[in-house]
């Protein structure tokens, strides 16, 4: 167990990337319709962003990001995809609450069993990736502090 | 230990200097890996106090490594789960079969993914309809982990059918159990079967079956078994949808008698649950209603008392989670430790009032209320009826007033049973609080950011600890840098907190003060203070934590 233990690390600490393209996996969009994931990648930019129902940060974050959507497509051709991964327990709840918050215009897909989150690598919630047309992953970020939306919308303007 | 830790730490560093991709062949590795220490300080107060013991080993500390392999549709990996050792307070430090205390566990697995069929061999994660028969998940925060060694296939046809078969061992703790599981889940989509395209009409079904050996051999007084070696379930579930509206019901059943978790009773168990949901423009509704009994299935037949690990299906609290401190004082964690049955229900409505053209102004309101009570339950060997176990109603206010300032507001009003889980105790006994939260956010510029909590529960007729006072300051230094302080006062004498040896009240104050930095995918998160006892829920699932002051330290990293 060990050996493998330091195998892994030592590739860990050996290697690291970020380029890498979305994962396959079939999500719940806000109809009940399934849709793959590979589908997301339609020609356009977007950030695709990991929240839940009792992660506070995560809520923020999409806010922020809802508030300056307008200013932001004014500049670049881009989308935002909001996947929640509540559960059984608050899934209803997060669906109510993407016309709760108006998030009218984001691309809401439902993870109901984190089988996105854990293609993704993500460990902690908010986590938010910046996606090519061709669904390359090029960059991401955990945690949200007011502000740092803006980081992401220099990162897809430096895309074209 | 030490050397670990520098491994991880060097693993980070290495991660963050490095920025290349990684084809490996024609595919590409990804990984993440994450990192939770606990080091538990001396605290006299506490211990004096009764209120918490430090660890022989004043340290924990619970490690995740995941590493994936993808060539177009073929997929492998593999992730190790350390708990080095176990952190205080998680079932997995009670509960490990190993006898090291630095215990460990792999799952990994390989899969291959076509359009329309899939297979998966190794550990699988995946869920039944609401998982009422069946889920396996992870919860880190928890420190759960049931996922099925086994395999999986599933086939769709054209969108109309689609079936999916497994079997395999659920992982408990940090070994396999000596049970299997086996089952099936059929969906058939009807509004696409006849080409409807104006909603969604949907049946399904599933069955789940738990093999194992032995299980008959736990008898009653009477010398009749309880359990059963092969044990059934089934579920029938309706999605509908249709402009807006939305009706999503299920009813699964447990056909044979099964050991309950609660009251060492057996017998079979039923649950049905119903969601209705509404949505027009920015106003929405949802309500959940749900009643069961004995339906909670353990992974080991005859493991009674093997702690919250110990489950292969998916019954959680249905009540709001909060995100405040004081409102998540006392959450609600179900009757059925003793009664295996509930009744009850919650509803949200969710308003959003803003001018489309200036998105820098809104309101947005949300109201919630749930209700649960038991339906009937043991006391001193005797059937009891059921009783009220929980009420919660609050609202919360949210405006943003310009680009600069942003405010919300909580109410809460919540009620509980303090005494529904105890064994011994035929009378109710009601413990009133009412929580008010200010949430204020200050935007300097792009970057700087201040952000003020201000919290007060005003325990009613001095029904549980007496009334409580919190406060948080956090200032952000966007997209890098975060600190926060805050502190929770026990501010009121009550009979909870007196010391009868000393004829003193215990007016704790439970502060922390803590920082995080974060750059691109990685994140480290340090904070030191002294940590109330009770219960951490995640995912409508909780568990005790005990209370203790220490240093916290955790890392993650992707790529």
């Amino acid at each position: 167990m060990k050996k493998m233990l330091f195998l892994m690390l030592a590739l860990f600490v050996g290697i690291s990337a970020s380029a890498q393209t979305l994962p396959d996996v079939k999500l719940e969009n806000l109809e009940g319709k399934v849709v793959s994931t590979k589908d997301l990648a339609d020609g356009t930019p977007m950030i695709i962003s990991f929240w839940s129902t009792t992660c506070k940060p995560c809520i923020m974050e999409l806010n922020a990001i809802n508030e300056s959507l307008y200013e932001w497509t004014e500049e670049v051709d881009m989308k935002v995809v909001a996947i929640s991964v509540d559960d059984a327990r608050t899934v209803s709840r997060a669906r109510a609450m993407t016309s709760g918050q108006g998030w009218d215009d984001f691309v809401c897909l439902f993870d109901k069993n984190q089988d996105f989150k854990r293609a993704m690598n993500v460990s902690l919630t908010p986590h938010t990736f910046i996606v090519d047309g061709d669904g390359t992953i090029v960059y991401s970020h955990s945690g949200y502090t007011p502000g740092s939306e803006q980081e992401l919308f220099e990162k897809i303007k430096s895309l074209k | 230990m030490k050397k670990f830790l520098l491994l991880l730490c060097a693993a980070a560093l290495g991660t963050s200097v490095a920025n290349a991709q990684v084809p490996v062949g024609k595919g590409q590795l990804s990984g993440s890996l994450e990192s939770n220490n606990i080091y538990y300080g001396p605290d006299k107060t506490l211990e004096e106090l009764g209120l918490s013991q430090r660890p022989e080993l004043p340290f924990g500390s619970h490690d995740f490594l995941k590493l994936d392999y993808n060539l177009d549709r073929f997929s492998a990996g593999i992730q190790f789960d350390g708990y080095l050792p176990a952190l205080a307070g998680y079932d997995i430090a009670t509960y490990q079969q190993r006898e090291t205390k630095l215990t460990g566990f792999f799952t990994k697995y390989i899969q291959w993914e076509d359009t329309n069929y899939g297979v998966r061999v190794g550990d699988i994660f995946d869920q039944f309809g609401n998982g009422l028969v069946f889920r396996t998940y992870e919860d880190r925060a928890l420190g759960f982990n049931n996922s099925l060694a086994g395999a999986r296939v599933h086939y769709n046809f054209n969108n109309y059918v689609s079936i999916k078969a497994l079997a395999g061992l659920p992982r408990l703790y940090d070994v396999r159990s000596k049970s299997v599981f086996y089952g099936a889940d059929l969906s058939l989509s009807i509004s696409d079967m006849a080409g409807w395209t104006g909603g969604i009409i949907a049946l399904e079904g599933s069955y789940v079956g738990r093999y194992q050996n032995g299980a008959m051999e736990i008898i009653d007084m009477d010398g009749n078994p309880l359990g059963t070696d092969y044990l059934n379930m089934v579920s029938g579930r309706l999605n509908f949808e249709v402009a807006g509206f939305s009706l999503r019901g299920e009813y699964a059943a447990k056909l044979d008698n099964d050991i309950h978790n609660a009251n060492f009773g057996a017998g079979k168990g039923n649950v049905i649950h119903v969601d209705l949901g509404y949505n027009y423009k920015r106003f929405s509704a949802s309500a959940t209603f749900r009643r069961f009994e004995g339906m909670q299935t353990s992974i080991e037949a005859m493991g009674m008392g093997l702690g919250g690990g110990n489950v292969i299906n998916y019954i959680p609290q249905l009540t709001r989670q909060y995100t405040y401190m004081l409102a998540n004082l006392n959450p609600y964690r179900g009757c059925s430790a003793m009664t295996a049955n509930e009744i009850g229900g919650q509803f949200d409505v969710y308003y959003s009032l803003r001018n489309p053209k200036a998105r820098g102004k809104y309101w947005n309101f949300h109201a919630n209320f749930s209700m649960f009570n038991s339906i009937d339950h043991m006391s001193f060997g005797e059937k009891r009826l059921g009783r009220n176990a929980w009420i919660d109603g609050n609202f919360d206010v949210e405006r943003q007033w310009n680009k600069k300032l942003k405010t919300a507001f909580l109410y809460s009003y919540q009620r509980w049973d303090e005494e529904l889980n105890h064994w011994d105790a035929p009378e109710a006994h009601y413990c009133d609080s009412h929580i008010f939260v200010a949430d204020v956010t200050y935007k300097f510029n792009k970057k700087h950011s201040l952000r003020v909590e201000a919290q007060y529960l005003l325990d009613d007729d001095n029904s549980y600890e007496g009334d409580w006072v919190a406060a948080l300051v956090e200032y952000n230094f966007a997209p890098m840098f975060s600190f926060y302080v805050s502190d929770m006062w026990n501010c009121e004498k009550s009979e909870k907190n007196l010391n009868w040896q000393t004829d003193e009240y215990n007016l704790l104050h439970y502060y922390q003060v803590g920082a995080s930095f974060t750059h691109s995918r990685y994140r480290v998160q340090l904070s030191y203070g002294r940590n109330r006892a009770g219960y951490v829920c995640s995912g409508g699932v909780c568990r005790y934590q005990p209370a203790y002051t220490g240093v916290n330290l955790s890392l993650t990293a992707s790529f």
